[in-house]
């Protein structure tokens, strides 16, 4: 957006269409590197599909989209991945047969290229370790690092959520709902540190409880059925009468 | 269950006394098991492991056992390939081919990856008896085990140790492998292959690499059957091969390490027991696997596990006549199956219907060292008896452990469900 820096990511005229129905109706979205932008706007908008789209899980129709200086349109999820780009789901997208530790070190060992490694023992790889425990405890899951995944209660997968999708040290975290389910204590902690995660990082979020979206974004951007009809910082998008009556309503008159 | 170092190593030692305990035949029988064995535990690796239902595993124990019979008869057992290193022919060509069927089928999941691995196997099934070159037409081809390193691999009892060794080798690879960031990646894929992309994995290389190792070990064991019998002919793609190692793996427990293994084994050893006293012995299998499939879907080792928790749980004391119970139940019933089927068969045996013809009336049958009168209602009392007071124990041992869990929250047979590794 300024010439000083390139934008991390850059999404030029998107769209999706789904047979007849378009989705994404031409969207023009920027995202500075380390800027946190909230995605709002109402059900059926076209949110996840934005999502689904920049991670790799669809193919656009038409247009660009520009993540780190490389055209990642058409790419698949893991090549995008590798790239420095984690999402996360807003319906959990875990391992549930596996522990909650497990999970974890599944994701951070991504970084360290060993898919195809059969001759060394994970268990031995100390760096893949300390990795992983130090995301459990971020998220406050230490404690249930040997409960298989798909027994934690709906909040803490959300945690676990976040945590797999931080594991890769990615440069632009893409977050669907993180705090859906959440009790305010969890959402506060949550708040906080998804605060602290993204330091050095973009965050695209969307998000549905207007209080985290005002605390923690730099800007918000409101997509109404699959275009991008405003975007400013919160304060701006408070006072935005097209917003308002769009979508916001009564949440910002109260 | 879990297997202890202490009990490994019993069981290795175990093996490795049995042609001192055994007779000549039953030993060849073990071999038999053990490749068996090996085929199973390969099977699991991409159907448990990997969560990838394969129906046509038979391509590539036969693909494993042509290549070795072809480089037998190549290197005459000497120089680069001498006998006890053959097996590893059987591994590379079941690796190779592995690799472009398994890159091909884990394109897909689910029924169309299960269609997929059949079809290739029916491909080669059809195509083998044309290639004559290749395969050897309908005759097959036949070699001759040569000697190495000082042994003369005349004896089945140098086989064995042969054998033994490959598949205890094989076996440590697939422990190993589940322990490798490889090995974790492949659980991670039964579970969720959609996250795995997500997270930056190749989900598709992941399957293929998965699928190639399977296919690996299965040529292994398809190596040592050639090592074993000197010969191997088209059939040995037959869709009952394929079918076989599902049956036996299932059987054992899939979602376990040994439980395969232990499937097969048994499997072939009643084969092999049972198959010179009954022509029904495909019939028992498939009533056996339909059994174990509604009953303990955790196979024979969730059975094992089931009753070591339940013992954990309730005493040693409170358990035992349950045990007793069920297990009388099972032979009873058994016992009652089978008199039905076997007399069923030979009633309506051809030789049978034209004796049966010719004499104007039902002449008896011969069953268990026993003449039997078919119209005699004391010949159906017997099997009745047994089957009813099977039922009995049966009814008895499913009330004891109803009384047993009742208050403890989880279902005992549900958890018999296998248990993640």
């Amino acid at each position: 957006m300024t010439q000083m820096t390139q934008p991390i990511l850059s999404v030029q005229g998107l769209r999706k269409s789904f047979g007849e129905t378009e989705i994404i109706r031409g969207i023009d979205l920027e995202l500075a590197a380390g800027e946190r932008r909230a995605l709002i706007g109402p059900n059926g908008a076209g949110k996840s599909t934005l999502f689904h789209l920049i991670s790799g899980q669809l193919a656009p129709s038409a247009g660009s989209i520009v993540f780190d200086r490389q055209r990642i349109d058409g790419w698949t999820p893991q090549r995008i991945n590798r790239r420095g780009l984690a999402r996360s789901f807003q319906i959990t997208n875990i391992f549930p047969k596996l522990s909650v530790f497990e999970n974890v070190r599944i994701a951070a060992m991504q970084r360290h290229r060993v898919q195809y490694t059969f001759w060394r023992l994970l268990e031995r790889m100390a760096r893949v370790r300390e990795q992983a425990e130090r995301l459990l405890e971020q998220v406050r899951l230490q404690g249930r690092a040997a409960t298989l995944a798909g027994e934690l209660s709906y909040s803490e997968q959300r945690s676990l959520e976040l945590a797999m999708t931080l594991a890769s040290d990615p440069k632009l975290v893409l977050l669907d709902e993180p705090m859906a389910g959440m009790s305010s204590e969890e959402t506060q902690y949550t708040l906080q540190l998804i605060r602290e995660v993204t330091v050095g990082r973009a965050l695209l979020l969307v998000e549905h409880d207007m209080e985290v979206v005002f605390s923690l974004a730099d800007r918000v951007s409101v997509l109404v059925y699959g275009e991008v009809i405003a975007t400013g910082t919160p304060e701006e998008i408070r006072a935005h009468q097209g917003v308002r009556e769009a979508y916001l309503g009564e949440e910002a008159a109260a | 269950m879990r297997v202890t170092t202490p009990m490994a190593l019993l069981g290795v030692l175990l093996l490795a006394a049995l042609p001192a305990l055994l007779p000549a035949g039953l030993l060849n029988a073990a071999i038999q098991m053990l490749i068996a064995a090996l085929f199973a535990c390969a099977y699991s690796l991409l159907s448990g492991r990997a969560g990838m239902l394969s129906f046509g595993h038979a391509a590539y124990f036969g693909v494993g056992a042509f290549a070795t019979v072809h480089a037998m008869k190549a290197f005459g057992g000497a120089g680069l390939l001498p006998t006890p290193l053959l097996p590893l022919v059987g591994a590379l060509a079941g690796l190779g081919f592995g690799i472009v069927a398994g890159w091909f089928a884990t394109q897909r999941s689910g029924t169309t990856f299960a269609m997929i691995t059949l079809a290739i196997a029916e491909l080669l099934h059809a195509i083998a008896p044309q290639l004559k070159g290749w395969f050897g037409g309908e005759s097959g081809i036949s070699t001759m085990r040569m000697p190495a390193w000082g042994l003369s691999f005349g004896s089945t009892q140098q086989v064995y140790y042969l054998a033994l060794a490959w598949v205890l080798l094989s076996l440590a690879l697939l422990y190993f492998h589940a322990a490798t960031p490889m090995g974790r990646l492949t659980l991670a894929l039964r579970e969720n292959s959609h996250r795995l992309g997500f997270l930056g994995y190749d989900a598709h290389g992941l399957g293929v690499s998965a699928f190639a190792l399977s296919a690996m070990l299965s040529g292994i064991a398809g190596s040592l059957q050639v090592v074993s019998n000197e010969a191997v002919n088209y059939v040995v793609f037959d869709a009952g091969v394929s079918a076989a190692v599902v049956l036996n793996s299932y059987i054992g427990g899939v979602g376990t390490f040994l439980g395969p293994a232990l499937g097969a084994a048994l499997m072939t050893f009643f084969s092999y027991a049972v198959s010179d006293a009954t022509q029904s012995w495909l019939l028992y299998q498939g009533v056996l696997f339909v059994l174990v499939m509604m009953v303990l879907p955790g196979g024979l080792t969730g059975l094992v596990s089931t009753t070591a928790r339940l013992v954990g749980r309730h005493g040693f004391a409170a358990v035992l006549p349950l045990a007793l119970l069920a297990l009388g139940a099972a032979l009873l019933l058994s016992a009652g199956t089978v008199f039905v089927v076997e007399a069923v068969q030979r009633i309506f045996s051809q030789d049978y219907r034209s004796l049966a013809r010719m004499a104007a009336s039902l002449p008896p049958i011969t069953m268990f060292a026993h003449a039997w009168q078919p119209a005699a209602a004391s010949t159906w009392l017997v099997p009745a008896a047994l089957l009813a007071t099977g039922a009995a124990f049966a009814w008895s041992a499913r009330a004891r452990l109803a009384a047993l869990t009742r208050g403890t929250e989880s279902n005992a047979l549900e958890a018999a469900a296998p248990a993640i590794s």
